[in-house]
């Protein structure tokens, strides 16, 4: 049985939707092996005195599910998700603060893994709104159609992006962390990271979660315009190369040297690097134009998370190929 | 002619980078061969024949025309393999295993030395001359290497 950690970023809604939410997750009928919550508030605080919130983390105790509670680094809930991502768990199901999802969502989100499979989503219903679920799911119609899951679906059929609340293959891509707090645009920029990875995408039917859009805390917190603008930028510049496989080599002269023998087997690729005498390339500075901070192009960084064992050039095969 | 690299990047703390070989000159009187060093503006001159900040063309042709290189983890370990020719690397605290490559005679003195987090910065680690093997460890690989050479020549 594969594991599952069930991971909540969560901000502004302590004493509104939060605690029915992990009550939803309580209740499943498949339970994941672990639920953190990332506590992204300005203002955290010690729950476990609580007279609601003793009585949810009694219920995650009897019901044997192991639970943390994180205060988390108020960055956005993408660096959450990421932290989460790297836990060592095999699949990851992401829930919003704000989403209740009935009992049997994480149960029949299992059955559709696979080795191939890098995510799984079901309906994400806002009562009363309807959408008949008339989607394709690509990604170069996300300007002018409506997000699948957003309907009742009734078959399952293959997209390249997931929205709001997941289940996802954990520690295989990042999260972009270039984006601001509001993290605008962040489960579609990673669900298409993982399905450029090579890995399918699902939405299946019969695991619908009530999504409530709280009126506040989540990313409304930040309404601050600009912000979003960053985000969006960052997003439509990603997506402009989503035919290439973009390369940032930010990093030594030998690493360039090693990176040139795996540049031919790599599909399609946008090298941004630092010796172009050693891989012909557009500038680090241009990279960071285009994609804000280019942390998670650091090889250095990914080779630590994967603890890795082997080559450079064999990581370096890891990551773009 | 032997080409040697001897110094990894300058640390942007100003301390001696834990990769730079501790006994090169102990190393360079055992050696009857001339040497040439590469190297950039600023580093510590250790023969005659020092050619700083070669465009990479020029150590491209360099490494082709020595018998061999030896060089601490740093570029010149990439460039000769990536040239085709082998050469010595001497290694402390950073893991063969991982940046180097095995075409190489990879001389380390003990695993249990390398530096337990091989991604941080090498600013966070203390260069350690304890760490590296002796210069007569390096002339024993570098005549092997020769020797194999001469026979491969025939």
């Amino acid at each position: 049985m594969p594991s599952v950690l069930c991971s909540v970023s969560t901000r502004g809604r302590t004493h509104t939707t939060l605690p029915m939410a992990l009550q939803a997750i309580i209740n499943q009928t498949r339970r994941p092996d672990k639920l953190v919550i990332f506590d992204d508030n300005d203002d955290q605080q010690d729950l476990r005195g609580d007279p609601l919130y003793k009585q949810l983390f009694y219920m995650m105790q009897a019901k044997e599910i192991a639970w943390e509670w994180l205060y988390a680094g108020k960055k956005g809930q993408h660096h959450n998700h990421q932290m989460a991502n790297w836990m060592g768990y095999e699949w990851v199901w992401r829930v919003d603060d704000d989403a209740l999802p009935e009992p049997n969502v994480l149960q029949n989100l299992l059955k559709h893994v696979g080795p191939h499979i890098g995510g799984v989503g079901g309906s994400v219903l806002t009562p009363p709104q309807t959408f008949d679920g008339a989607a394709t799911g690509k990604i170069e119609h996300i300007y002018t159609e409506p997000n699948l899951q957003w309907g009742l679906i009734k078959k399952t059929q293959e997209v390249e992006h997931l929205h709001c609340t997941f289940l996802y293959r954990a520690g295989v891509y990042d999260y972009n962390l270039a984006l601001s707090r509001v993290a605008h645009r962040e489960e579609t920029l990673f669900t298409y990271g993982l399905h450029k990875k090579g890995y399918k995408l699902l939405v299946v039917p019969h695991a619908v979660t009530w999504h409530l859009k709280a009126p506040s805390g989540g990313i409304r917190m930040e309404n601050r315009q600009e912000l979003f603008a960053h985000d969006e930028q960052i997003f439509r510049n990603t997506m402009a190369f989503r035919d290439q496989t973009i390369v940032v080599l930010n990093s030594g002269m030998g690493d360039h040297i090693v990176f040139s023998h795996v540049l031919p087997h790599i599909k399609n690729p946008i090298v941004f690097g630092c010796y172009p005498e050693i891989v012909p390339s557009k500038s680090i500075a241009e990279a960071q134009s285009l994609f804000g901070d280019i942390e998670m192009f650091n090889i250095y960084g990914k080779m630590h998370r994967w603890q890795w064992k082997s080559s450079l050039e064999d990581a370096y095969r890891k990551m773009y190929l | 002619m032997i080409l040697i690299a001897p110094f990894a990047k300058q640390l942007r703390n100003g301390k001696e980078n834990p990769k730079n070989y501790p006994y090169w000159e102990a190393l360079i009187r055992l050696i009857d061969e001339p040497i040439i060093q590469v190297g950039v503006e600023g580093e510590r001159q250790l023969v005659a024949d020092f050619r700083k900040n070669l465009p990479l063309t020029e150590v491209r042709k360099l490494i082709q025309q020595c018998k061999t290189w030896i060089s601490c983890d740093s570029f010149l370990q990439h460039l000769g393999w990536d040239e085709g020719k082998p050469g010595v690397v001497l290694w402390s605290v950073s893991d063969p295993l991982i940046f180097g490559h095995p075409e190489n005679i990879n001389l380390l003195k003990d695993r249990s030395l390398l530096a337990p987090n091989q991604f941080l910065w090498w600013e966070h680690t203390e260069h350690d001359p304890s760490k590296f093997v002796p210069p007569q460890d390096v002339l024993k690989a570098l005549k092997s290497l020769l020797s194999t050479q001469e026979l491969v020549l025939g």
